[in-house]
């Protein structure tokens, strides 16, 4: 999720505070957080029902904003050479080899961010994309 | 009449060698895989002052120069000390699609030789000369790999899944060069192939080549067997057809393209071309146990289908070497050798009938 920091909150230890009172595992994905400005913070959060649902209270008392984020994974298709590596570690089906034309068949929808395709690779042709619903 | 190895194959279903060898003349092969051992030769010309180059590195990758004085090597899998995902393989590629390439060079500057130090670019067009020479590509059949231990293995073979979670192999299968002339009737010192997109040679056999391999009942190797040094112009090369690849902290690898024409001299070549998917073998070895334990063996009909079955669990598989381009190779120089662009070549010299490889002792 995207974390939204109003300029008055930045000088909050907001993260401190959700791991030491609620009990909460934070990783850290991205930063963007600057004084007397609003700020953003791409976060992982996980750990016991009622401890999350306590913590998402608090960040809506001190007004941050809370932002789902959707991972997607970025295909280059047009360089790929269809050798086919990346299908077999894609569990959810959606990159698949065609098995009379030997080309790879990339179905987003089906994707899950699993993310094994990205070292699967050897061409490194998918990314991660984080992107805010 | 010139056809592919799989047309051929297909035919083979419906018509006999007797009858193959009168129709077709010659058959081509294609495949195009990671092909670790392999590199270019490049002459970069003398600068004013000259330099004898000693050390030197391109776009930071270090590269041989214990060659005269601008004679370089760069081998394929030599990573950049700071960013193991990039290397030698990766600099060919861009030399090949005519970027530039920084060469810094260094040496301790002789008489002849005064100039110390030279930091400039360089790419396709200003350089003398970009030979590849690759010691050992276009292997004869290679073994699958799976991981029966707990934890993601990270190999040449790709990414493998804990538990058997997958197969990963990596040949042409009935497409394969060497498949189709398991005895190397036709294939030896001279003969023209296509490499990386332009005219090629087999220079020699490649390193490791191997003789004692155990056939199948239909006398192809069923594991690594025959192999080929390869040469050509990297010049008249193009980037469809050599790719840069890594492997997730194994390190850099170049995606080599390779085809073969194979004449059909007799009936008995003509069975050999015949050998379809379902008659050609290889092993599975287990890179989660460290003595690499074979497991068992599939066809590369099995293969193909995406899914193999191995003591009663079905395993997906997937192919590292791309089929789809090897058919394109396979396609082109059928192509080329109806429209007469392409000659067969007679090898001047066959390879050894008896080789074995000698293990390395650490005493």
């Amino acid at each position: 999720m995207v974390l939204t920091f109003p300029a008055e909150a930045i000088d909050e230890p907001i993260t401190y505070t959700l791991i030491k009172e609620y009990d909460v595992m934070i990783n850290i994905l991205n930063a963007d957080i600057t004084h007397g400005r609003e700020g953003n913070l791409l976060i992982e959060m996980s750990g016991e029902e009622t401890n999350v649902r306590e913590a998402l209270v608090y960040l809506d008392n001190k007004q941050i904003q809370i932002s789902p984020v959707i991972k997607t994974i970025l295909f280059r298709e047009s360089r790929c050479i269809h050798c086919g590596a990346c299908a077999s570690v894609c569990f959810s089906g959606a990159l698949d080899m065609d098995t009379a034309t030997r080309e790879l068949k990339f179905s987003p929808e089906r994707c899950i961010a699993c993310e094994l395709c990205i070292k699967a690779c050897p061409l490194q042709l998918f990314e991660l994309n984080f992107g805010v619903n | 009449m010139v056809l592919t190895a799989e047309e051929v194959s297909e035919m083979g279903r419906s018509r006999s060698a007797r009858e193959i060898a009168e129709k077709v003349d010659v058959v081509t092969t294609g495949t195009f895989s990671p092909m670790c051992s392999s590199g270019v030769f490049i002459n970069v010309g003398h600068s004013d002052p000259p330099i004898r180059m000693e050390k030197a590195t391109l776009n930071g990758v270090p590269v041989f120069t214990g060659l005269a004085a601008v004679d370089l090597y760069i081998g394929a899998t030599e990573a950049h000390p700071e960013n193991p995902a990039y290397g030698g393989a990766h600099v060919i590629e861009e030399l090949l699609e005519g970027k530039d390439v920084e060469l810094i060079a260094h040496a301790k500057g002789t008489d002849c030789y005064p100039l110390k130090d030279i930091r400039t670019t360089i790419n396709r067009e200003n350089i003398n000369d970009m030979i590849m020479f690759n010691p050992r590509n276009a292997y004869q059949n290679y073994p699958a790999a799976v991981n029966s231990s707990r934890q993601i293995k990270y190999t040449y073979m790709g990414s493998l899944l804990p538990r058997m979670g997958n197969a990963n192999y990596s040949t042409s299968g009935e497409l394969s060069p060497l498949l189709n002339d398991p005895q190397l009737r036709t294939i030896g010192v001279g003969t023209r192939i296509f490499l990386g997109g332009t005219t090629g040679y087999v220079s020699w056999f490649g390193t490791q080549f191997k003789t004692d391999t155990e056939t199948n009942a239909h006398g192809v190797p069923v594991s690594n067997a025959a192999a080929l040094a390869v040469i050509g112009d990297a010049k008249a090369m193009r980037p469809d057809f050599i790719k840069a690849a890594y492997f997730e902290k194994y390190g850099v690898s170049i995606f080599i393209g390779i085809g073969i024409p194979i004449p059909l001299l007799d009936e008995e070549m003509a069975a050999r071309v015949m050998i379809r998917n379902d008659q050609i073998t290889t092993r599975i070895l287990d890179y989660g146990d460290p003595g690499k334990p074979e497991l068992g063996r599939v066809t590369y009909a099995e293969l193909q289908s995406g899914e193999i079955t191995l003591n009663h669990k079905k395993i997906r598989t997937a192919s590292l070497s791309s089929l789809h381009r090897a058919r394109i190779i396979a396609d082109l120089l059928k192509k080329e050798l109806t429209e007469g662009r392409f000659l067969l070549a007679e090898p001047v010299e066959p390879f050894p009938h008896r080789k074995d490889l000698n293990p390395l002792i650490i005493r």
